[in-house]
């Protein structure tokens, strides 16, 4: 198919004017990487591929791969959100740029320097479920195997889910003390009854050590219990666009 | 930082996923990040019905029959003699995540199933099929909504 429709801007994020990029070989969604510029900001652009839509999941590693890739070289960058096109290169300036230029700046003074770090806790399944019949008699007495009706099973699940949000009143709190972090976090609501906390951090570049090491003995005092995942050093995903 | 990054791998106490996976990607980048103004947004729209669709899974009495289930199963290997408090015990020393692992985390792979299914143009239901299919609309959405832009510009102002 051929096509005479603009390929487009894909904006991966704004940096300072002047930022330097490499050109990555082996990220396909930065071919024709460039900085479209207006004063003190720009935006990091790339045309993207015309012959087939984007969403594509190696799209998405390639969004947040190019990202991380500045960041950890050092270089502040507001993350867009993924999946932005703009017609041109002018365009990007005069409506992305030009109108909130004062905005992007602050914004990215606010970075600068930074780092997000995210921790998600998930509580061992089966060491929980095994916590909560241990102290929950009614609960150990609905289960049924395979022969329970459904309306059994509903019950049990619905107090298992019950059970495990009173653990997580307890174990959450006690984490997220133990992380630190100070004002520059953010907490997500849990997105499973398993969850007990899922919290991004930004954090100062040259404390990261200090970080990992103790999410790291955070870890290490709930193995078996309740297993930590953590991820970054990546882009200030979660605190950025708030305005 | 990069070498903390590399060095931290050794740590068994946490999982740290380098590079990161497609599951933490889409976590951690969808529904995030500078959104301009509403005709921007119309470009995200195949993205925001994947994620929609995964809070509702999450909040659905699904939930509630996965978790039974893991319970019920429990007691399979139960009945094998151990009693519980033994395999709590047992459980925290091996630290491992057990047959229960998978039974749960239904949204999750349900994003990704979206996420992955374009290749493949699988279409095992109505919404997935639509936020895949969307997605050739956003582009010339973008250069519209330019259009569009201008006659909304005074409502903006």
């Amino acid at each position: 198919m051929t096509t005479s429709v603009d390929l487009g801007c894909y904006v991966f994020g704004i940096v300072d004017a002047g930022a330097r990029l490499s050109t990555p070989l082996d990220i396909p969604l930065a071919a024709g990487l460039r900085l479209v510029e207006h004063d003190a900001v720009a935006a990091v652009v790339s045309t993207p591929p015309a012959d087939r839509p984007l969403g594509r999941a190696s799209d998405l590693l390639d969004h947040d791969r190019l990202l991380a890739d500045l960041v950890v070289s050092g270089t502040a960058v507001l993350p867009m959100r993924f999946g932005t096109v703009l017609p041109d290169d002018e365009t990007v300036a005069a409506e992305l740029l030009a109108p909130r230029q004062e905005d992007l700046r602050h914004q990215l003074e606010y970075v600068r320097g930074k780092v997000q770090f995210t921790v998600k806790a998930r509580y061992e399944q089966e060491a929980a479920l095994r916590e909560v019949l241990a102290e929950r008699p009614d609960i150990a007495a609905l289960r049924g195997g395979d022969d329970a009706g459904f309306h059994q099973r509903l019950q049990l699940g619905e107090r298992v889910v019950g059970a495990l949000e009173k653990l997580r009143a307890t174990d959450a709190p006690a984490l997220l003390e133990e992380l630190g972090g100070g004002p520059d976090h953010r907490e997500h609501p849990p997105a499973a009854p398993d969850d007990v906390v899922h919290v991004a951090y930004l954090i100062a570049a040259n404390e990261s050590d200090g970080f990992v090491r103790r999410v790291e003995e955070a870890g290490r005092q709930r193995a078996g219990r309740i297993r930590i995942r953590l991820m970054g050093p990546s882009p200030a995903y979660d605190f950025v666009g708030d305005n | 930082m990069t070498s903390a990054a590399v060095a931290q791998r050794r740590g068994s106490y946490i999982d740290r996923p380098t590079p990161s996976s497609l599951a933490d990607v889409v976590e951690l980048i969808l529904d995030k990040g500078l959104v301009i103004d509403a005709y921007i947004r119309v470009s995200l729209v195949g993205i925001e019905v994947i994620t929609i669709d995964a809070r509702i899974v999450i909040a659905s009495v699904d939930t509630y029959l996965r978790f039974a289930e893991a319970t019920n199963r429990l007691d399979l290997y139960e009945k094998g003699g151990k009693g519980l408090d033994e395999l709590t015990a047992s459980m925290a020393e091996k630290g491992a995540s057990g047959k229960t692992k998978g039974a749960i985390g239904g949204a999750k792979e349900k994003v990704k199933e979206f996420v992955q299914g374009d290749d493949d143009e699988q279409e095992d239901d109505g919404s997935s099929g639509d936020g895949a299919r969307r997605r050739p609309r956003s582009r010339q959405s973008a250069s519209s909504a330019r259009r569009r832009r201008s006659s909304n510009e005074d409502e903006e102002e």
